[in-house]
């Protein structure tokens, strides 16, 4: 087959014409096709339910009832009436769970990346060496303590502060003969395993250990719970965006004469605005849609929006679809102005210009 | 290593803050690779000290250890009277210019180059004046809003050079800063920053692996290979009396040309070379050295040995002769308007001040002349 027709252009069959793209880096009129009527299709897919939610939340029982309908006006009447019943009639439990969710979203994500962006901090700039054995025999002294504690009811305070003497005097001695030692990516590893295991699998301790200190049913609890469950996630993300940063920075910073904490605030923090953006947005959504731990951890005092939503379900008059549409509206609200307000800082190209020419 | 070690003085002019930095046996190790072995060093108040050498040589190191980013395994650095082996990189008074430059990104050349004043508690208005000096002084003055990122390579070495001169410290430290430029550029700020470090008469140390930055910036030049100190003196001393092979080899573009031979009964010998020496004892295996600029491509039988031309470049400037004497290749310049043919059969003739010998074994200088036959 010659490449060249007879007018001595290239020669162009049917399909070559729909599918071969008139310049590099422009799409085929055949190839556009197929691929925006796959991208409409998946649209589809996507936003439906969005729109069955928005439309039930208008709709009576008896619309609902009735079967599939889907136009607004033409298939049935728009009614505030499940808005009324949680907003108006309901409003306490609405209202409180909305409240709780807040609250406990805002505080553990804060708590959170707090805690992890200082403890990725540390692991991206400072070597550390710890000895094996001396982790090992921190964990054995504690444990005895609370065996101590336990079989023989003696005070918790004397049996800590005994178990920390013997467990310095032990590493002290025992300092020469440890030769294993863990590093900064052993210390990474274990943080990220711990996500590995299933929430499932954690719960019942969990739930005894609150009820054990009397916090079941508190916010406090539900914040504890979840700062502790993102950490993993929260140190391995920061540590990432920290290590991108040029030590050469911090380097000269210190030269300059800054302190460590001068640094951390004058350069690395500006620097990875974008990191701590998306973390926040990914731990903020983790602890806002959190069901399971949520549903051990609280009855009905702490209760936050999921488990309202769950409830819609379960109650005696059967599936309350209007009203589980109305609170999935809310709920949906808030984590899109959130993404909207931080996607502004998940911007590109921050370091650009750092270093090199 | 040479004795000689006071500094061409005269055209110094040191600053009142300049101060003198003193190394004492220093020594650096990173797991089982020693990169810095007893180093000792005096740096003069005012002087222009550069440290050459091959990469991975420990200069960087070396650097980082007078500017408190590297701890120091053994010995002991002092800036004036203060001893600063163990102390924080910000109690030092140094300031430092990275092959990078660091440039702080998020802020911009005011707020670059007013950093320093910043975190010293220096008030808005005192820093803002101090920030328009140090630009002007690098030509940077119209810029000052600009973000590192709107800045072309030559500017944001100006603000790294800005940022260093803004607080006066008692020394600079830079580390291969015109690296990252292109060669024309690199030329024009080589000009600049002798000249700067002139008018400023601050204490400087300055790393490179470029020859040519060592020899027409530096006051004295310090040249290391694996940590060792080989030969620390003023450029024309290091290029015109190499201490030993290492810096023989190293210095000069193309290096100086080196014969493997050995010394027996007053003459070097070697494949087609027999050449009589005197004011030496030394027998063993030698290398005879001279530089490609003091050499001669003569007829054969007229030079002090003969070699067989391999290839003749003109460059420009002067025309480049390799020649090949069996195993050995030397490269000789010549005028631009000399020619020769390939495969020629020719001589070679230097004189008896610009041939030197080493000790094959040992790299060291041995004190002998070549007689050279007129």
């Amino acid at each position: 087959m010659s490449i060249l027709d007879r007018s001595g252009q290239p020669a162009r069959s049917l399909t070559t014409r729909l599918f071969e793209p008139p310049a590099i880096g422009r799409m085929a009129p055949g190839s556009k096709f197929i691929v925006y009527s796959l991208l409409i299709f998946w649209a589809a897919f996507v936003l439906f339910p969005i729109y069955w939610v928005l439309i039930t939340s208008f709709k009576l029982p008896i619309d609902v009832n009735r079967g599939p309908v889907f136009l607004p006006w033409v298939d049935f009447t728009p009614s505030l009436h499940a808005w009324r019943e949680l907003f108006i009639i309901d409003y306490e439990d609405t209202l409180k769970a909305y409240f709780n969710s807040i609250v406990i979203a805002l505080s553990s994500t804060t708590l959170c990346v707090l805690i992890g962006s200082m403890a990725a901090y540390a692991l991206a700039r400072i070597q550390y060496r710890p000895k094996l054995g001396t982790i090992l025999l921190f964990v054995g002294s504690m444990a005895a303590a609370f065996v101590v504690v336990g079989r023989f009811g003696v005070d918790w305070r004397l049996s800590v502060a005994v178990a920390l003497a013997v467990f310095y005097f032990l590493a002290r001695a025992l300092r020469r003969r440890f030769k294993v030692s863990v590093a900064n990516g052993d210390i990474l590893f274990w943080m990220i395993s711990q996500r590995i295991l299933s929430p499932i699998v954690v719960v019942v301790p969990i739930y005894m250990m609150f009820q054990s200190v009397r916090l079941l049913d508190t916010q406090i609890a539900i914040i504890l719970t979840y700062s502790v469950v993102n950490l993993p996630i929260v140190v391995w993300l920061m540590y990432d965006f920290f290590t991108s940063i040029p030590i050469d920075l911090e380097e000269s910073a210190q030269l300059d004469g800054a302190t460590r904490i001068t640094t951390f605030r004058e350069i690395v923090l500006p620097l990875s605005k974008a990191g701590l953006a998306a973390t926040t947005l990914l731990v903020m959504i983790f602890s806002w849609n959190e069901y399971l731990l949520a549903l051990f951890l609280s009855t009905s005092r702490a209760q936050t929006m999921p488990i309202l939503v769950a409830a819609m379900n379960a109650g005696e008059r059967g599936i309350l679809w209007w009203s589980m549409s109305v609170v999935i509206i809310v709920m949906i609200i808030p984590v899109v102005l959130m993404a909207l307000v931080l996607q502004r800082f998940i911007a590109k190209g921050v370091l650009l210009g750092a270093v090199k020419g | 290593m040479n004795g000689k070690q006071e500094a061409n003085g005269g055209e110094r002019t040191a600053g009142a803050a300049a101060k003198r930095l003193s190394i004492r046996d220093l020594n650096k190790s990173f797991g089982a690779v020693h990169v810095v072995k007893d180093l000792n060093l005096d740096v003069e108040p005012g002087e222009f000290l550069v440290l050459l050498g091959p990469s991975g040589c420990g200069k960087t190191t070396a650097l980082r250890m007078i500017a408190g980013l590297e701890e120091a395994d053994s010995g002991s650095i002092h800036i004036g009277d203060t001893d600063v082996t163990r102390i924080l990189p910000k109690y030092r008074d140094v300031a430092m210019v990275f092959q990078s430059y660091a440039l702080y990104p998020h802020k911009t050349v005011a707020d670059n180059i007013g950093f320093p004043l910043k975190v010293r508690g220096v008030a808005e208005a005192a820093r803002a004046e101090a920030v328009r000096d140090a630009a002007a002084q690098v030509q940077m003055e119209t810029l000052l809003e600009r973000y590192p990122r709107q800045l072309s390579g030559g500017q944001r070495q100006r603000v790294a050079l800005a940022r260093a001169i803004i607080r006066r410290p008692a020394a600079f430290l830079m580390d291969e800063p015109l690296s990252n430029l292109d060669a024309k550029l690199r030329g024009y700020m080589r000009a600049e920053l002798k000249h700067m470090q002139h008018e400023l008469g601050v204490t400087t140390i300055y790393v490179t692996h470029d020859q040519i930055e060592a020899m027409t910036l530096a006051n004295r030049v310090a040249i290391i290979d694996q940590g060792v100190l080989q030969q620390l003196g003023t450029p024309r001393d290091v290029y015109g009396n190499p201490a030993n092979l290492f810096v023989a080899g190293f210095m000069g573009s193309p290096p100086m040309n080196l014969v493997e031979g050995a010394i027996q009964n007053d003459r070097f010998q070697s494949q087609g070379v027999d050449i009589p020496l005197s004011g030496q004892d030394f027998a063993g295996a030698a290398t005879l050295g001279f530089r490609p600029e003091d050499a001669k491509v003569v007829g054969a039988g007229e030079g002090l040995f003969d070699g067989r031309v391999y290839t003749a470049e003109l460059t420009g400037e002067q025309t480049l002769v390799t020649i090949r004497m069996g195993e050995a290749t030397m490269s000789i310049k010549m005028p631009k308007g000399y020619d020769v043919d390939f495969d020629s059969e020719v001589g070679v003739r230097f004189g008896s001040e610009q041939g030197f010998l080493f000790d094959t074994q040992t790299g060291g200088r041995i004190e002998a002349r070549v007689v050279a036959a007129s």
